[in-house]
């Protein structure tokens, strides 16, 4: 008789890896382009976001997490506020053309125009919280799959300066209302961090004084 | 025979001028009246990792983020240093003779900012008391004991009360000439260290978030 103990673990462990790696199953492209126009729709019709997000930042090579914790508020067309609580509070405003940094001893002012490093990083960020990266087919190659409750794009990056410091940027969207939960930038040293989105308030009245550059 | 002459004074003057150190500033002890301490760079006791919030200043140019520091054998340290929302800085392997980089931002990368980084943090996590027999001086402007390493172009001021060190400072050329700052000593590893390269105007400081 047949020992059935391979088989029935062989089944254990199919159903291990189910669980703990979830099946991603890339969409068709009429599929695909029916969820980038979904997210579009809603993108043009979110006009603020303020969400609260846990940070990740994995060191691939000491397999080191460092966590960090904060608020996050969006508002149309190019505003951003990234307030960190944790480890320590540091504050990023974009304000259109311009970013204020401050944390506990210091404020600085960086012109995005004179600092191309803060430029695509702005772009990205704005870009991705809106979800309209997927739509710029000019920088990005992007692919989306169905992954359980979620749409999971994959987006690489065809431009130079974008490319040396990113690999891959991953963006994950509610099924239910196609807005990010969150996002993952992979970085070419292998490293890589995740933003997860919780408690998010969507088209809610955010004061303009949020986003103002003293 | 005057040509060299010129050329001697010169190399005095210049590896002279390396020193961070200012040796009119120190009063020299006789040799044998004192006892030569015992001591280690902070990260060579008991230490297996720290998280920093660090910023990083050269040439008028402000960063900073998170760095974390990591003990990955008896002879080797992994360092990262990235910005808030977790894009790589500074990603290194240093070990005690060599030091290998393995994701440089690329704006960051130059060799010579490298060389001075490598030279920064080697000072930092390997430095010890096996170099020989220093000499004592004592600070005049602050009465403190500094011990000084010729062969190894280093100095060190340790804590009188404690033996941890409280400030290194070194150098191999002209450019990399560094301070290194620890406090507070008497906890058992340093809140806030700051490093320092007056020469290219970069100053690196990292306050501890955790370990």
């Amino acid at each position: 008789m047949n020992n059935p103990k391979p088989v029935l673990m062989a089944f254990i462990f199919g159903l291990l890896c189910t669980a703990v790696f979830p099946q991603t199953k890339p969409l068709s492209r009429a599929d695909a382009s029916e969820v980038i126009n979904r997210i579009s729709e809603v993108s043009k019709s979110t006009l603020s976001i303020e969400s609260h997000f846990t940070q990740s930042k994995e060191i691939s090579v000491i397999r080191e997490k460092i966590i960090s914790k904060g608020v996050f508020y969006f508002k149309k067309e190019k505003l951003l506020r990234w307030e960190y609580t944790d480890p320590f509070p540091y504050l990023v405003i974009f304000n259109n053309d311009r970013i204020y940094v401050k944390d506990e001893d210091s404020e600085n002012h960086i012109n995005i125009q004179s600092n191309k490093v803060f430029r695509e990083i702005n772009n990205i960020l704005i870009g991705a919280v809106k979800g309209t990266l997927l739509s710029d087919s000019k920088n990005f190659q992007s692919s989306i799959s169905d992954l359980r409750d979620l749409y999971q794009a994959i987006l690489v990056p065809k431009n130079p300066r974008i490319k040396e410091t990113l690999s891959e940027i991953i963006l994950y969207f509610n099924k239910s209302d196609y807005t990010v939960e969150k996002l993952m930038l992979r970085e070419v040293s292998g490293d890589y961090t995740s933003i997860e989105f919780s408690g998010k308030k969507i088209n809610q009245n955010i004061e303009n004084e949020k986003f103002t550059i003293p | 025979m005057k040509s060299l002459l010129y050329l001697n004074i010169f190399t005095i003057i210049f590896l002279t001028a390396c020193s961070p150190v200012k040796k009119s500033q120190l009063a020299s002890c006789p040799k044998g009246s004192y006892k030569v301490p015992s001591w280690k760079s902070p990260f060579l006791v008991t230490f297996e990792k720290a998280l920093f919030h660090t910023t990083l200043d050269i040439k008028g140019n402000h960063l900073s983020g998170i760095t974390i520091i990591k003990r990955t054998s008896d002879t080797s340290f992994h360092f990262t240093f990235a910005n808030e929302i977790g894009i790589t800085y500074l990603d290194l392997d240093i070990l005690k003779d060599t030091f290998h980089p393995l994701y440089i931002f690329e704006p960051m990368n130059k060799k010579s900012f490298l060389k001075i980084l490598a030279y920064d943090l080697k000072l930092l996590l390997f430095s010890d008391s096996n170099y020989g027999n220093p000499e004592k001086f004592i600070q005049k402007s602050t009465g403190k004991e500094v011990f000084s390493y010729p062969g190894m172009n280093l100095f060190v001021w340790p804590d009188s009360e404690t033996g941890r060190i409280t400030k290194l400072a070194g150098w191999t050329t002209p450019f990399d000439a560094a301070i290194i700052g620890f406090n507070p000593v008497s906890d058992t590893f340093p809140s806030h260290i700051i490093i320092s390269n007056p020469r290219i105007k970069l100053s690196l400081e990292m306050n501890l978030l955790g370990r």
